[in-house]
């Protein structure tokens, strides 16, 4: 049974759509992640999940349950709804010591003491702060207010845990450590985990499934590897990294078992690659190629399908880990990610080229 | 919560949960806690601003004296044309403008002083600066009274026996009196809102014009006092205001010596002619409520579009500067300013307090009769003990009004809430005594049965509508200090609206409460010019009493007044810094 399900549910404020008929449902267990650039209507999202925010139109269940359905004027308040939240502020409450604030869901639902000082202090272990259980909130660092914040939303055992942006408060080394912890916390405990960022990398590496959105809109729901390497659609594909487009023209299109089609194309060039959907022969699609999946041709190996180029080397550029190269060819600048021992001078003219399951064709 | 097997419909559960009382119908809708709560506040604010300001027009055009049969016409606005009151509204504004400007330097150079140098003991030196603006101006007008007094006031007496001169320097019966007591006031008032420009301002600013090259006093020219001109521009229409509401230093130190504002030209048509004038008094009450309104414009005017984005509220350690030897001076003209003000006057109350006589200061004049006389006064009683009723009953009331207020037209998207800000702060626009008349009026059209007028009522309704700007400004940056996180946090964690307010809202906010409330109480304490109006025998507060025994020639029993009066100033005051200091400074 899904954990959370929004059916074209949509947020005006004013006559601005903040959220524009987005749908989606989460399974029970399963960590997503809302991705997209600041101002796309992640928060608003999460918020109308939370109930904070009135949906404008669509409806909302959880656990099964209607919570929210514009249609019918029907609505349940946050405080009902059973949710545990974790805010980009961590919403710390300062009055507060640090068992009080984890206590607080369970005050409010008259558990007896004993219960409440049983599960806060699980809770804390379970992110490792129960020494910290006497400290007055405000004489918290980030790192551990954060943790405060989780125990506290877990406290009760919610139905779902929202989390709006949990880590963008940390400093980068943190929030890598803090991000992999949660995410076998999440997995150990099985609970169903709605995660807003804006941080690719976050996402990739932390989610069951990302729902990319733009603009209020969503773009396309699919497993981290999915959205990276098979994207519906220009825009998502040039949400992660900066890949390279080549335009080209439809010759040939197979369906594939898989489900994908497989493509002939001609774009003064030649090669094959794949697709989500089915491009009509004659059409233009664009290809993208990710420069860290394109190689410098050498010597005598051999390679299967794919597509090559030829070209005078611009720029090239070290970067420690790796080294960009810009190539100037037929098909247009190339940027590519090679090793960085291997160095290609400006002005060498040299080849390469990208293998066939790793160029990706989205429509024009 | 219902139980929900996978294959139930929606619908169903829409139901099932609707009689669990989370449906909302269109009547119940708009029966709702929020909007009853809205139009109440809307019906509260309107008969506390809105009702006495009508009432106020419509008794202007009236003929005869609140609550009599009478015609209208417009000869109260006739007889306010002419040439004396032309010269009253100079006086007015020339007076205000006169205080406000010397009052402004002086205030920003004592901030810059406590925020932005090393002088010694600065915290305890900001205490003292602000003690005057807490002291009842009706007696430091009285400590003036005597200390200046051309005959026989005490710094004459001094000045002549050092100086053997037999003239007397000071007469504080002039135009300089009046403006020297107004800025015993308005230097406080503007030094509170100064100092916190000067500390919240980003220090980088100022560092990156040092970095170009500017000389620290170019800086200061530049980049300082240009990035505080709207706060200062602000502070200055705002005393400007005050000064021209201002009824203490220009009764007291004006009339005698013929001069006369606005507000004493109200008073005296009322309590100083054969026949109250009220039709004149009304005229020109409502005559003020336009230079006010005018006023107001301009100021939103001069700041509109202009933001304050320099002053962020982050805890930014601003730049000190270091003054050397210089800042014995500093401190010392801390401590001059702490000395005129408040050691002065409260030393002539505690002088005037033992002898026999004010102004004959000799060994064989000490006395204690005064003690005793007042302690047997039963006036005197009864107006302390309906000034403590009102004070705790009034403060709590205008606090009460001033959260919800705030509330709703900060916190909440709620319709109305425009309204109920725009209703909270129209009091703020009319002097105590334009409010005075207008309730005046006002509880003379009431039906017969309310009888509000002659009753301590009166002056409470006339205080919590005078308190509730203040009172709502208190609150609404409280609030705004506290992330709306705070609070859906707790709702989404399972608290209902009003859990979240009592643990959360009010659980944060309290100190500030307090705060505001003994602010409030001080305001109570120290009103005159609306409760000079409004008060009828049985119902006198302590600021009539003073001001009647003082035209009674009682100067000393005024002055033991005074002095309890002092005292509870200082203990009030107290207590407010040791909550400000442990409270809210930790959040
Ligand atoms: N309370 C509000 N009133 C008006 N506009 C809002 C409000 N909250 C969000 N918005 C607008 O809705 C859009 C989406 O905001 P948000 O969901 O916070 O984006 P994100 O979390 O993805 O950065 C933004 O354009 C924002 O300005
Ligand atoms: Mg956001």
């Amino acid at each position: 049974m899904a954990a959370i399900v929004l059916e074209s549910i949509s947020k005006y404020f004013g006559t601005a759509a903040a959220v524009d008929n987005a749908n989606l449902e989460v399974e029970t267990g399963e960590f997503v992640t809302l991705l997209g650039p600041s101002g796309c209507g992640k928060t608003t999202t999460l918020r109308m999940v939370a109930g904070l925010e009135q949906n404008s139109t669509g409806r909302i269940s959880i656990g099964g349950e209607v919570v929210s359905d514009a249609a019918q004027g029907f609505f349940i308040p946050p405080e009902r709804r059973q949710l545990g939240m974790v805010f980009q502020s961590y919403a710390i409450w300062p009055h507060m010591t640090v068992f009080d604030n984890v206590a607080y869901p369970l005050r409010i639902r008259r558990k007896s003491s004993q219960e409440i000082k049983d599960r806060v202090t699980n809770a804390l272990r379970l992110v490792e702060m129960e020494r910290f259980a006497d400290r007055p909130a405000p004489a918290l660092s980030g790192g551990q207010q954060q943790r405060v914040a989780i125990a506290r939303a877990l406290v009760f055992e919610p139905r779902v845990l929202l989390l709006d942006e949990p880590l963008s408060n940390l400093d980068a080394r943190l929030r890598t450590q803090t991000g992999d912890e949660f995410r076998q916390l999440q997995k150990r405990l099985g609970i169903t985990s709605l995660y807003v960022t804006h941080d690719q990398g976050e996402a990739m590496a932390l989610s069951d499934r990302v729902v990319v959105m733009s603009l209020g809109k969503i773009l396309q729901v699919g497993s981290p590897e999915d959205i990276y390497r098979r994207p519906h659609s220009r825009e998502v594909a040039a949400f992660f990294g900066s890949p390279n487009f080549l335009e080209a023209e439809v010759k040939d299109c197979r369906r594939e078992e898989n489900g994908s089609y497989r493509l002939d194309l001609d774009g003064g060039w030649k090669g094959l690659c794949h697709a989500s959907g089915e491009l009509a022969p004659g059409s233009k699609a664009l290809v993208m190629v990710r420069p860290e999946n394109m190689y410098l041709k050498s010597g005598d190996r051999v390679y299967g399908g794919g597509m090559s180029w030829n070209g005078i080397v611009k720029e090239s550029i070290f970067r420690g880990a790796n080294r960009s190269v810009s190539i100037d060819t037929a098909a247009g600048l190339l940027h590519i990610e090679l090793n960085a021992l291997s160095n290609p001078r400006p002005g060498e003219n040299i080849e390469i080229f990208a293998a066939e399951n790793s160029a990706w064709a989205v429509p024009a | 919560m219902t139980d929900n097997t996978a294959g139930a419909l929606p619908g169903r559960n829409i139901a099932a949960l609707g009689s669990a009382s989370a449906v909302q119908t269109w009547p119940s809708r708009y029966l709702s806690g929020k909007n009853v709560l809205v139009a109440t506040l809307i019906v509260i604010l309107g008969f506390l601003a809105v009702y006495p300001l009508a009432m106020l027009f419509y008794g202007s055009l009236h003929s005869t004296p609140p609550g009599m049969a009478g015609e209208f016409n417009l000869n109260g606005y006739r007889s306010i044309m002419n040439w004396t009151n032309f010269v009253v509204l100079l006086n007015t504004i020339g007076i205000s403008l006169a205080k406000t400007i010397p009052s402004l330097a002086l205030a920003v150079l004592l901030a810059w002083i406590i925020a932005r140098t090393d002088t010694p003991w600065r915290d305890k030196l900001e205490v003292l600066i602000t003690l005057p603006f807490f002291i009842p101006p009706i007696l430091t007008a009285m400590a003036w009274g005597m200390l200046g007094n051309p005959q026989v006031g005490l710094l004459n007496q001094v000045w002549k026996w050092m100086t053997g001169a037999t003239v007397s320097p000071i007469n504080v019966y002039s135009y300089g009196g009046i403006i020297w007591h107004m800025m015993q006031y308005s230097t406080p008032f503007l030094f509170l809102f100064i100092v916190d420009i000067f500390r919240a301002m980003d220090p980088s600013l100022e560092e990156s014009s040092r970095m170009c090259g500017a000389s620290r006093w170019r800086t200061f020219r530049n980049i300082t006092l240009i990035l505080m001109l709207p706060a200062l521009t602000n502070s200055f229409i705002l005393s400007l205001i005050r000064g021209i509401e201002s009824f203490e230093s220009p009764l007291f130190f004006g009339t005698p010596a013929k001069i006369e504002v606005i507000t004493t030209e109200i008073y005296n048509s009322i309590n100083h002619r054969a026949t109250p004038d009220y039709q004149y008094a009304t005229a020109l009450s409502f005559a003020i409520m336009v230079l006010m309104f005018v006023l107001v414009v301009w100021q939103w005017w001069l700041l509109k579009g202009r933001t304050f984005t320099t002053v962020t509220g982050k805890g930014y350690s601003p730049n000190i500067m270091k003054l050397g030897p210089w800042k014995w001076v500093t401190f010392g003209f801390c401590i001059l300013f702490f000395i005129v003000t408040v050691v002065l006057p409260v030393g002539q109350l505690i002088i005037g307090s033992f002898f026999k006589f004010f102004g004959f200061y000799s060994w064989d004049m000490l006395t204690t009769e005064h003690y005793v006389a007042v302690a047997n006064n039963a006036e005197v009683w009864r107006a302390f003990f309906n000034t403590m009723l009102l004070g705790l009953l009034g403060a709590t009331a205008v606090m009460t009004l001033g959260s919800i207020v705030a509330y709703v037209s900060i916190r909440t998207k709620w319709r109305g809430r425009r309204l109920i800000d725009a209703l909270a702060w129209l009091p703020w626009m009319m002097p105590g005594m334009v409010l005075g008349i207008g309730f005046l009026w006002a509880f003379a059209m009431l039906p017969g049965p309310i009888p509000i007028y002659g009753t301590i009522w009166a002056l409470m309704l006339a205080y919590v509508a005078l308190g509730t700007p203040i009172s709502v400004r208190v609150m609404s940056s409280a609030y705004a200090q506290l992330a709306y996180d705070l609070e859906e946090c707790s709702r989404v964690h399972g608290a209902t609206f009003f859990q979240t307010m009592w643990r959360i809202l009010i659980a944060l906010a309290w100190p500030s409460f307090a705060v505001g409330w003994v602010l409030a109480f001080f305001g109570i304490m120290r009103e005159l010019s609306a409760s000079i109006l409004l008060y009828s025998v049985g119902s006198e507060v302590l600021s009539v009493v003073l001001l009647r025994l003082w035209s009674n020639g009682l100067a000393e029993q005024v002055s033991v007044i005074g002095l309890m009066m002092m005292l509870l100033v200082i203990l009030f005051r107290w207590v407010q810094l040791k909550l400000i200091k442990s409270r809210i400074s930790t959040l």
